[in-house]
């Protein structure tokens, strides 16, 4: 139960986007007070950037951090540049072997959530804005991002159960969702049985680890979309991205809230209107509901 | 021509502002919208609202009188409930636009969402654009215009009420038909659409409900009246009341229907006991006029909390359900006990009002009987969604109740087998409640408390979420709690007993650090001072009765609710029947159980070695079984069945007057 927003510059450079989706979520943060996060795309880095989620306790967040470490070695990973900061533990790694067998293991032993060479998920317990005072969300720059308030229904409130989520095993890939599919112990152990694990009992996860799947086989983005659009039952939101796109799907029933507004230059897609305006203060913009059962997919110039 | 400006008011000052001109009959006009939720929300005056720019959801909504022009477009649920105004919308509106409504004319010069017009009852919403999926979806009355296409399910589950779509239909809801329309629907259209300055030259099609599933196929046949207490009291798998329940089934193809709650047996507060012995320190009457028994309800966010002279309350059951005459007892029976009423689903009745110094006022998914005019003179509101006897479920009013005067407070037409919708329109999770408790709480003024009615499911997740979303009270119904019709298998089988409720929504709380600052009133199954007792030692902070308050105003339990034809005037539409039910003296009787009530509450109270009721706790009790020792954690002390069983009301009374 929450609340999604999303932005897409279409031109290369420099956008303030943690601004604007600190704007955006500020807007919705009614929809979902318990927790905030960020996915974000920045400039392309050579290093893979790995973000993970450690206890705030002194002590065992030593032990994390040097099992982290550990983990790296067997894997020939090393660590470039490292920031602890809040809940999360951020390292800048050289690897360059097979990363679903690297992130396999290493999410058996902590909670990796975030992986790629331009995206950086950041997610707390807290606002928007107490978010960005952690994490100075709002001095990241970049083309694109989606960001998502939660209010835990089912699952408990903790940092890991906040969204964005990446899609397990494939970088650069990152869902929020608003919604519930209902269908979400049949497609689970249907994507366990091809090998994929699970770590939260969060449907959005779910959602993540199903675009992922079928991306790997290859699948365009909108083609992932309109399967999933079959696929998944409930009510649903969502949006995804990937190094150079956003797209949303939206179930049947048009249960969730949504809408979009594109101008030229970019794109913006929240679940209230509220949150789009808050980019044009003082001026009524042309948004659109997406029809129910729709999905789209839009992509930055590269 | 005032304006006010959005950017630095906010909606809830903006609101109070635009209260304070209508009532001196000034226009207003907003700047600075930017989308926000509830603008406008709970106006009772005529007077013309100018939105320069976009608005969020429920513009307009919750008001009488009013007229709306929003320049740019309009969130969900656009209108909400008007009953007499107008709401103007320049370009697109969400889904629901015009939901609920009750009179008024709603235009969208644009596309309008899904579902539009949802649980509408009567008025016109008039769409210039095209429409999404599910127009007029469970409408009871009133026009929906279309001027462009209409997407899938035009008219789905519709009881009544027409829509003429200008452009394409893609597909009709359920039991639906297009009908050839009539020369004078056309003169009414053109005249609108002139009014509105809307251009259009071309043909309509014409879709109502096509009355094939308004009524079930087969009525049951009457049954011998077969006393609740007869047919609950033996354990077995069969016996006559099973035989007869096949038998019928096997006449009518169908699940059956009947009233009161779950029969068979669940752990309830029979299976706990007092820690100590309350009978050996009986009180004398005058010692416990000394007892404080008050109990507030719904103070969390500074709105005037309910204050009742004990921790007991009536529980919410429909003029509909019951006869209006019970209503009214009802009614008094709270005054002069100084406990609340509540009206339950379908309305607010003048005498009921009158008659009761606390009364809350429900409001349920299918909007019957919902207005403003009622919110504003209740001293609570309670939004439903769903209770122990069906939870998940909407309402069963079968045809002979809903008679001409109940279809008119209602809002829908007369004679129908009325199932109320199970999901609230703009109620589809946790994030769209909390925007809906805001629109409450803009048209009471923020003064009112606001609680949430639930059937106890998965109550542990469910609290949360009602703490989360800021509501200043939980009413939390179990299995056992009783209704006037619903299928038998989900009275039985569906929710979970009273007992893990409270149980589960004391540790949910708990897990979350909430505190007790949301008042939590349990119900379903209490019968005397004693259950009220136990329920406030495990956590629970006020009680909730209806099925005992029933049984004391004259119900003999005969299991004829559902049908319409209760023998002594309770549960039933008739007339004839009601005729029986003698107002005075029932609503007397119904006030000595409650004062009966407060006497064991107080007895009890001191017998722990308290001086207010709100002091007794969980260590002031023992669990008598496993099964209940493991759903509450209490110490499970068997010893206690034989040696330390509490007192009945019976033994206590008598005890009280040696």
């Amino acid at each position: 139960m929450c609340g999604i927003a999303g932005v897409l510059y279409k031109q290369a450079g420099d956008h303030e986007i943690g601004r604007t989706l600190i704007e955006m979520l500020d807007g919705c943060q009614h929809r979902g007070p318990d927790s905030t996060g960020f996915a974000l795309y920045g400039e392309d880095k050579d290093l893979l950037q790995l973000r993970f989620i450690v206890p705030t306790d002194a002590k065992a967040r030593q032990d994390a951090i040097d099992g982290i470490a550990t983990l790296l070695e067997r894997h020939d990973a090393t660590i470039e540049s490292e920031l602890s900061v809040g809940c999360s533990y951020q390292i800048s790694v050289n690897f360059d072997g097979d990363l679903l067998a690297f992130t396999k293991d290493i999410e058996e032993h902590a909670k990796l959530v975030s992986v790629g060479h331009t995206l950086d998920i950041i997610k707390d317990d807290g606002t928007a804005h107490e978010l960005d005072d952690i994490y100075h969300v709002g001095e990241v720059r970049g083309t694109h991002g989606i960001g998502h308030v939660r209010l835990a229904t089912e699952s408990a409130v903790r940092p890991e159960a906040a969204h964005p989520f990446w899609a397990t095993g494939f970088e650069d890939i990152a869902i929020v969702h608003n919604g519930q599919i209902t269908n979400y112990w049949k497609m689970r152990r249907r994507l366990e049985r091809r090998g994929f694990t699970f770590h939260t009992d969060n449907d959005s996860e779910l959602v993540a680890v199903y675009l992922a799947d079928k991306l790997e086989q290859g699948e365009t983005l909108d083609s992932v979309l309109e399967t999933a659009i079959a696929d998944l039952d409930g009510t649903f939101s969502f949006l995804v991205s990937t190094p150079n796109e956003i797209g949303y799907a939206k179930d049947n029933l048009a249960a969730k809230p949504m809408v979009l507004y594109e101008t030229d230059d970019m794109i913006a897609i929240a679940s209230e209107e509220v949150s789009l305006n808050r980019l044009f203060p003082g001026q009524s913009i042309n948004s659109t509901e997406p029809a129910p059962g729709t999905y789209q997919t839009w992509s930055r110039s590269i | 021509m005032v304006t006010i400006d959005l950017s630095h008011t906010s909606i809830t000052d903006a609101n109070q502002q635009i209260r304070d001109w209508a009532r001196d009959g000034q226009d207003v006009e907003i700047i600075n919208p930017d989308a926000r939720h509830n603008i406008g929300v709970g106006l009772v005056d005529p007077i013309t609202v100018r939105i320069k720019g976009s608005a969020g959801y429920f513009c307009g909504g919750l008001s009488d009188g009013a007229h709306y022009e929003i320049e740019h477009n309009a969130g969900w649920a656009v209108g909400d409930n008007i009953y007499q105004g107008s709401v103007v919308v320049g370009g697109n509106a969400g889904a629901i636009a015009g939901v609920a409504i009750r009179g008024a004319e709603i235009v969208v010069r644009g596309n309008m969402g899904s579902r539009a017009g949802q649980v509408m009852k009567a008025g016109t919403l008039c769409c210039g654009g095209n429409a999404a999926f599910m127009a007029g979806y469970m409408m009871y009355g009133g026009r929906i215009i279309i001027l462009g296409d209409a997407a899938e399910k035009v008219g789905q589950d519709m009881s009544a009420g027409e829509i003429f779509v200008g452009g394409k239909i893609k597909s009709l809801g359920n039991d639906t038909m297009i009908v050839d329309m009539e020369a004078h629907e056309r003169d009414e259209i053109m005249e609108f659409l002139e009014r509105y300055k809307l251009n259009y030259s071309g043909d309509f099609t014409k879709v109502i409900n096509a009355g094939k599933k308004l009524r079930y196929a087969n009525a049951e046949p009457r049954s011998r009246p077969q006393p609740f207490f007869v047919s609950s009291k033996s354990s077995n798998y069969w016996n006559p009341k099973v035989q007869e329940d096949i038998w019928i089934k096997g006449e009518v193809g169908r699940y059956r229907i009947r009233g009161y709650g779950a029969s068979k047996p669940v752990p309830h507060l029979n299976d706990i006991a007092f820690a100590r012995d309350v009978t050996t320190d009986a009180a004398r009457p005058e010692e416990l006029k000394d007892i404080n028994l008050k109990t507030t309800v719904g103070g969390r966010f500074g709105a005037k909390p309910l204050s009742l002279s004990m921790p007991v309350m009536i529980a919410p059951m429909s003029f509909g359900a019951l006869s209006r005459s019970v209503k009214i007892a009802l009614a008094r029976a709270s005054r002069l006990s100084g406990i609340s009423e509540n009206t339950g689903e379908g309305g607010m009745l003048d005498e009921q009002r009158a008659e009761a110094d606390q009364l809350i006022f429900q409001c349920l998914s299918g909007r019957l009987g919902w207005n403003v005019k009622d919110m504003q003179r209740a001293d609570a509101i309670e939004i439903y969604i769903s209770q122990g006897a069906k939870p998940g479920l909407g309402g069963q009013l079968m045809a002979k109740k809903v008679t001409p005067e109940l279809a008119a407070i209602r809002g829908i037409p007369v004679g129908i087998d009325l199932r109320s919708p199970s999901r609230h329109p703009d109620v589809l999770g946790a994030d769209d409640l909390v925007i809906k408790l805001q629109e409450f709480r803009e048209a009471t003024f923020h003064k009112v408390p606001i609680g949430i009615k639930m059937g106890a499911g998965r109550v542990n997740d469910d609290i949360k979420i009602a703490y989360k979303d800021g509501f200043d009270f939980v009413e939390l119904d179990g299995l056992q709690g009783s209704t006037g019709a619903a299928s038998t298998e989900v009275l039985e089988n569906v929710g979970i007993p009273t007992l893990s409720g409270v149980q589960e929504a004391i540790d949910g709380l708990a897990e979350i650090d909430a505190g007790d600052d949301m008042d939590l009133v349990m119900m379903g199954g209490i019968k005397d001072g004693v259950d009220v007792v136990k329920m406030l030692a495990l956590g629970a902070s006020c009680t909730s009765v209806g099925t005992a308050a029933i049984i004391a105003g004259g119900c003999i339990a005969c299991m004829q609710c559902h049908v319409g034809t209760c023998p002594v005037g309770i549960a039933t539409q008739d007339p004839e029947h009601e005729a029986r039910y003698d107002i005075d003296r029932q609503s007397m009787n119904m006030h000595r159980y409650f004062e009966s009530l407060r006497w064991q509450i107080a007895a009890i109270t001191k017998a722990l070695g308290y001086d207010d009721v709100h002091k007794v706790n969980r260590g002031d009790l023992v669990a008598l079984t496993p099964e209940a020792a493991d759903i509450t954690g209490l110490p499970f002390r068997p010893e206690h069945r034989d040696t330390r069983r509490p007192l009945t009301g019976l033994e206590l009374l008598d005890r009280q007057a040696g």
